[in-house]
């Protein structure tokens, strides 16, 4: 499938309706089945794709429904990792987790999420997975010498899933590490750990690094004049960042640097519940073209609209469409 | 009957309880109680906090919108503080008369409104008023509020509590520093300003602390004063001489402050505010056989004491709901002269009462809970909690809550100097208020509901108790980031 020039997309959560909450936090409680509540996921993932395709977005995603949030879904996956379920009050927080031992290799059974989202729908499709220094942050790491060595390891166990959702055929795969922006002197060991993690998977890899969206508010703030020029050696094809929020400032890093990446330019601030216009949108998309040849931009959301009412997700989502049509039209496209 | 006791006070317990029993079992002996109404009863014995406040001795609070049927369960509140043992009767007798559909309107009693929420009720428009004519109100009393408050001063400006808090925020500071997280200004603000002497004392501290520690935050400091008044933040300036370089006076609702701040989301780094809360918007909701039922109330002032201030203010009784609207519209000048206005506008608030009523909040609009508070997350909050009990639902205390977080930087906090309620648990062993304080009113705010709205918004919310001065019902609350 052929992209447009500033092609849409996102970076991965679409708001998590209310009453999925509550039935999460009710499957959390014993009071429904997993049966249920994977019947549940699928008719709220089906609807996430169908209001991607409505608002016009040219590489969806599955929008995250299933996922309590970044980092459980991968802590209930990954084999070797202990957990308490009774560890947290809300569906949203974070297991208590930790490694006694050595990861074994084992499937994390990203490949079905692929396979459903694949099945229902013609558009571009992408997939999320949290990067191994944003995972080694939250599980506490009782068995290896350092917090690197603990991620080098996720890395290896990781790799084998990418590779078999290549195989299943995912084309675009994003790593979301906004760790890195908390903890800028891992960047050297983290950058390591994204390579291991990516080596060999024959996909567009694109890596999403912010200012942390926790409960709907960032976790830090700063200059990403931190990634540079440690960033250039990290094996992907495009950086995805947030500039709605924070303003457009470090977007002549990629300038300065040279950076050779697709750059994801969040031109969506999902930290509020205001809806830009599409005027402004096209503004922020003006100011990235200033920097960045139109060839290598990509159009999305500061970070995932988890936190948003889902009336407002599609509404922000709607206006960067017609944001990015305005400047697609100015160059011609 | 049920009796229930919520109050572990001095006044002997066991004596009063007896009184009240022996007033309702003489009541059902002369005829004036049935033996199916009694048994319907629940008898609350209430101690409430504040002498003055907006309670007969003895109210009767129905069930439902109709009043009364007198087969229904009925809610009798006696004040313990208020009840005296000789009128015991008599008053139980009136407050269930007039509850069950036998008083006509306006026999002991001119309502001001219809029932309504307590939020909504045009006793805050009364608070309103107070703040916006502070001025007429001390120079009418002769007194400034301060002086009005329990023990005469405000916990505010207890320079030991200060210098704790500047020595936490330099410390926060210097840790950010080491870090390479701190940023070019730092921002600060104080909510609810009162004459400025906090923000002042803070300053101070802030600057000699700085200046003996050679680390030159304070040029860098952006101090933000606010209040929902603007004379208030006129009378402030003064204190602040020292200071004004790096002070901004900025009129916000303590509600909304992001609404007026919206350019300084995610930029503060300390927010603080002194005895807000409790004089924010509220209402009350209780939980009676498991079900909810939202306190709604109607001002009302007592006959005897409407017809007094109708004749000091030379107009007829029939005029009095329409004067006092306009008393709250155009405040004191309204009359022909200031002076004759505030006497009848102190007279009023004096006078003022709320009956109560209880109406089940499932028959109510979906708006009427707080964002993020719905029945079925309040039922998961209350499933510890006891199953009769009346708590405050401190709708403005967690509007003001949800929409300051947004204002924090990360590693930035909020602290609220004020009157918690810490644990729902707390509920069975008191009720505290509402009150009066001088011109204005004073509620407990429920920790732990605002504790529920913080997790939700990403902050854990503490209580400490204010440590400063002995006795103190102060607690200090304070946020942490949540991960």
């Amino acid at each position: 499938m052929t992209l447009p020039i500033l092609p849409t997309s996102v970076v991965g959560s679409y708001s998590m309706p209310g009453w999925l909450e509550r039935l999460k936090t009710e499957y959390h409680a014993r009071r429904i089945s997993k049966q249920d509540l994977d019947e549940i996921h699928d008719t709220a993932v089906k609807a996430a794709i169908k209001d991607q395709e409505v608002a016009g977005i040219d590489i969806i995603t599955d929008g995250e429904l299933r996922r309590d949030n970044m980092i459980d879904y991968f802590v209930e996956r990954l084999p070797g990792v202990q957990f308490d379920r009774s560890s947290k009050k809300f569906y949203y927080d974070f297991y208590d987790s930790e490694v006694l031992k050595k990861l074994p290799s084992g499937p994390l059974g990203l490949t079905e999420d692929f396979r459903f989202l694949h099945s229902n729908t013609q558009c571009e499709t992408k997939i999320c997975i949290t990067g191994p220094h944003s995972l080694s942050k939250r599980i506490r790491n009782k068995h290896y010498p350092s917090e690197e060595a603990f991620a080098m390891d996720l890395a290896r166990v990781m790799n084998t899933e990418l590779k078999e959702l290549v195989k299943a055929g995912a084309r675009r795969i994003q790593i979301d590490e906004p760790c890195f922006s908390g903890f800028p002197e891992d960047l050297g060991w983290g950058i390591a750990a994204l390579n291991e993690l990516v080596a060999g998977v024959e996909a567009s890899i694109g890596v999403h690094i912010c200012y942390g969206n926790r409960y709907g508010k960032p976790s830090w703030e700063g200059s990403y004049r931190y990634l540079f020029p440690k960033i250039l050696e990290a094996k992907v094809q495009q950086v995805t960042l947030e500039f709605a929020r924070r303003g457009g400032e470090d977007l002549d890093l990629f300038h300065e640097f040279s950076a050779p990446f697709e750059v994801g330019v969040g031109v969506i601030d999902v930290k509020t519940q205001a809806v830009e216009t599409p005027e402004m949108v096209a503004e922020r998309i003006r100011k990235a073209l200033e920097f960045i040849p139109k060839e290598r931009v990509v159009v999305l959301p500061d970070c995932g609209c988890l936190h948003l009412p889902r009336n407002v997700a599609f509404a922000k989502l709607c206006a960067m469409v017609e944001g990015t049509r305005l400047v697609r039209k100015e160059l011609g496209n | 009957m049920i009796l229930q006791i919520n109050h572990l006070q001095k006044s002997p317990a066991a004596d009063t309880a007896h009184d009240v029993i022996d007033a309702l079992l003489t009541l059902l002996e002369s005829g004036q109680l049935e033996a199916g109404q009694l048994a319907r009863f629940r008898v609350q014995l209430d101690w409430i906090q504040y002498r003055s406040n907006f309670r007969e001795a003895v109210i009767a609070v129905p069930f439902g919108k109709c009043g009364g049927e007198p087969s229904a369960p009925l809610d009798l509140h006696i004040n313990t503080r208020q009840m005296s043992r000789e009128s015991l009767a008599t008053e139980i007798v009136k407050a269930i008369s007039g509850c069950r559909g036998n008083r006509p309107e306006g026999v002991d009693r001119i309502p001001l409104e219809d029932f309504c929420s307590f939020r909504s009720s045009i006793a805050w428009e009364f608070n309103r008023l107070y703040w916006h004519r502070l001025a007429d109100w001390e120079h009418a009393t002769g007194r400034g509020y301060e002086q009005a408050l329990p023990g005469g001063k405000s916990d505010a400006h207890h320079p030991e509590a200060i210098a704790d808090g500047v020595a936490d925020f330099w410390t926060l500071l210097q840790d950010m520093e080491k870090r390479g997280q701190l940023p070019g200004e730092i921002f600060v603000m104080e909510i609810g300003v009162g004459l400025g002497k906090r923000a002042a004392l803070w300053l101070d501290r802030f600057q000699a602390l700085d200046q003996q520690r050679n680390t030159n935050y304070y040029s860098r400091l952006k101090f933000l004063l606010g209040d929902y008044s603007l004379a208030t933040l006129e009378r402030s300036r003064p204190a602040l001489a020292n200071h004004l370089d790096l002070c901004s006076f900025v009129v916000l609702d303590a509600l909304n402050p992001i609404r007026s701040l919206s350019f300084l989301r995610h930029k503060l780094l300390h927010i603080h505010l002194t005895n807000v809360y409790d004089n924010l918007p509220d209402e009350e909701l209780a939980r009676r056989d498991g079900k909810l039922y939202l306190v709604q109330v109607r001002a009302y002032l007592p006959n005897a004491e409407a017809e007094q201030i109708c004749r000091g203010a030379q107009i007829s009784l029939g005029d009095l709901s329409r004067s006092v609207n306009r008393l709250l519209e155009i405040g004191p000048d309204f009359f022909a002269s200031r002076e004759q206005g505030i006497t009848f506008w102190q007279e009023v608030w004096k006078a003022l009462r709320l009956e109560e009523r209880l109406v089940s909040v499932e028959e109510l609009p979906a708006e009427t809970l707080p964002e993020g508070l719905g029945l079925t997350r309040l039922d998961e909050i209350l499933r510890d909690a006891p199953s009769d009990v009346r708590f405050h639902l401190s709708t403005g205390a967690i509007e003001s809550l949800r929409n300051t977080l947004p204002l924090l930087r990360p590693r930035g906090y909020l602290q609220v100097q004020d009157i918690f309620v810490t644990d729902l648990n707390d509920y069975r062993t008191g009720f505290y208020g509402p009150g009066k304080v001088d011109g204005s009113i004073v509620n407990w705010v429920n920790g732990a509901l605002l504790r529920e709205a913080a997790e939700r918004a990403g902050y854990d919310l503490h209580f400490a108790p204010f440590r400063y001065r002995p006795g103190s019902h102060t607690s200090v609350l304070y946020t942490t980031q949540r991960e």
